[in-house]
């Protein structure tokens, strides 16, 4: 008996990091879910990881096409028969620099993988909800979209944009059994962030250790998150417990964010 | 095999509503609770309605005083060897006025019930959960923590106090094993809104209880008051090991109404 019996979940991005963690913590409860990477090679690898047999599914699709992202979510419902939980959690950035430096494509690409990628997917999800009048939405965005750091403007710029889809598409839905909430993570040493944290350090003028040595010192527990800490929080929001949690934006942070 | 299992929990204003859902939350995940409450029958009636045997106890005390909150707090220790979980829930108002109505006693009595209260809670319990490295503050806030309604500056103003000592606490004893967090809900219909929300409704020009509770949820995205079990389940969550990396969070649980 999980309090996720039943209930179908789709996660972007969900082969590794933030999305496998709440992949694992959707199962445990019960759900079936499909994880999505731009690799079908991945599929197996995850697969076996989330050892959930039919429960678990993978659909290969790069987020940064809107094809994508609508065949991810359509996917969901060709499966499982219908989507109950939308994760909108894949998401980063490449080639940060100052804004008196940056290129256009550089924002854009961030744009694209952070923003509209979720818009995307959260427009497609409610075709589906808004008719059966349940849903549960989450948009990973981070502690950066409620701060902003030097150097990394092009996440921060879309990390606040999901923030305010997030708000928005709240009050759109809120009297419909809809949910729509943005979970606001620290540092949290991935994958990806040790593929794109090199560079935004540089950016921002320190190395990769000092990078992440000043997310933790920021925090009140001195140290990074985990996955399982953003895994716990998206289970409580998935659950019926949920139901009157929606258009909040949750630090999950070790105490960073000021508000 | 629960999520609290072995845990021993104390909640101040626990008889009814929103702490007394929290405690029955907390005792389905295996917890030890004490409930606290300023009358004694009130507080007989809600163990024997929880049911839960030697693993709930009541300790009376008007936590607008301070010896009422140290002594739950050291009733908890004594009775059930440590405390794990303090959640200082309790506060309301006695009597809503527009600050240039506002009389010092009504002021006093909520800077102590609200604030003040939380605070000796708070102290008590770091001073026996720092020794032992692990411990759960769980503070019960409000959206008016964010925000600001005309005709209850008291509530507003001991809210968002409550939210800033929240966040400085977290800080304090961040990488000692012990979080401190503020559950910050919407409108409930709770017995103290059911008892003071008619006159809270003409302190705050708005005719009656149905345009009260209008006012409030007409805010919300869900277009109703919020429920005390979604805030015993946030409860559950910050109480757990699974949280031991969230602290200094203003976690809302209100429908959607905050903008921050």
């Amino acid at each position: 008996m999980g309090i996720l019996d039943g209930r179908v979940a789709c996660i972007t991005g969900g082969t590794r990091g933030i999305g496998l963690g709440i992949a694992k913590g959707f199962l445990d409860e019960g759900a079936m879910v499909v994880v999505n990477g731009r690799d079908k090679s991945k599929a197996e690898r995850t697969l076996a990881e989330l050892d959930a047999g039919d429960r678990a599914h993978y659909i290969a699709g790069d987020v940064k096409q809107r094809e994508s992202c609508e065949a991810i979510v359509n996917g969901t419902v060709d499966h499982f028969g219908r989507i109950d939980i939308l994760v909108a959690n894949a998401g980063g950035a490449s080639g940060h620099a100052p804004i008196v430096d940056l290129t256009d494509e550089a924002m854009q690409d961030s744009m694209v993988w952070n923003f509209w990628h979720t818009f995307w997917t959260m427009r497609a999800a409610f075709k589906h909800m808004i008719p059966q009048q349940y849903g549960r939405v989450m948009c990973v965005s981070s502690l950066e979209g409620k701060v902003g750091k030097p150097g990394i403007s092009i996440y921060v710029a879309a990390k606040h944009a999901i923030n305010g889809l997030t708000k928005s598409a709240a009050h759109e839905v809120g009297t419909l059994g809809i949910t729509v909430n943005a979970l606001c993570p620290g540092a949290i040493e991935t994958d990806i962030m040790k593929s794109e944290g090199p560079p935004a350090a540089k950016s921002m003028g320190m190395d990769y250790d000092g990078l992440l040595n000043m997310f933790a010192q920021e925090s009140a527990i001195k140290k990074l998150n985990e996955v399982e800490d953003v895994a716990a929080v998206a289970t409580l929001l998935a659950s019926d417990a949920g139901a009157g949690i929606t258009g909040s934006l949750i630090s999950i942070d070790g105490g960073t964010a000021p508000y | 095999m629960g999520k609290l299992d072995g845990k021993v929990a104390c909640i101040t204003g626990g008889t009814r509503s929103i702490g007394r859902a929290m405690a029955e939350a907390f005792i389905a995940e295996g917890a030890k609770v004490v409930v606290n409450g300023r009358d004694e029958a009130k507080g007989q009636a809600c163990l024997d309605e929880m049911g839960a045997g030697d693993n709930a106890a009541f300790f009376p005390g008007d936590v607008s005083k301070q010896e009422a909150v140290e002594g739950l707090i050291d009733f908890t220790i004594e009775k059930y060897g440590h405390l794990d979980i303090c959640c200082l829930n309790s506060g309301g108002v006695l009597m809503t006025a527009p600050v240039f109505q506002m009389t010092d006693e009504e002021w006093e009595l909520e800077i102590n019930w609200n604030l003040n209260h939380v605070f000796w809670g708070m102290r008590r319990a770091l001073q026996h959960m720092i020794p032992r490295e692990s411990g759960r503050i769980i503070v019960t806030s409000s959206v008016e923590g964010k925000l600001g309604k005309p005709g209850i500056p008291g509530y507003s103003a001991t809210k968002h106090a409550v939210n800033g000592l929240v966040k400085s606490a977290a800080h304090e004893v961040g990488t000692l094993g012990i979080t401190v967090n503020a559950i910050l809900p919407g409108l409930i219909e709770t017995d103290i809104v059911l008892a003071t929300g008619p006159d809270s409704a003409l302190a705050m020009g708005l005719g009656s209880y149905e345009n009260l509770i209008d006012a409030f949820t007409s805010e919300s995205a869900i277009k109703r008051p919020n429920k005390v079990e979604e805030v015993a389940a946030v409860a559950v969550l910050m109480a757990s090991d699974a949280a031991k990396n969230m602290t200094g969070c203003l976690f809302p649980v209100d429908g959607g109404t905050m903008p921050y």
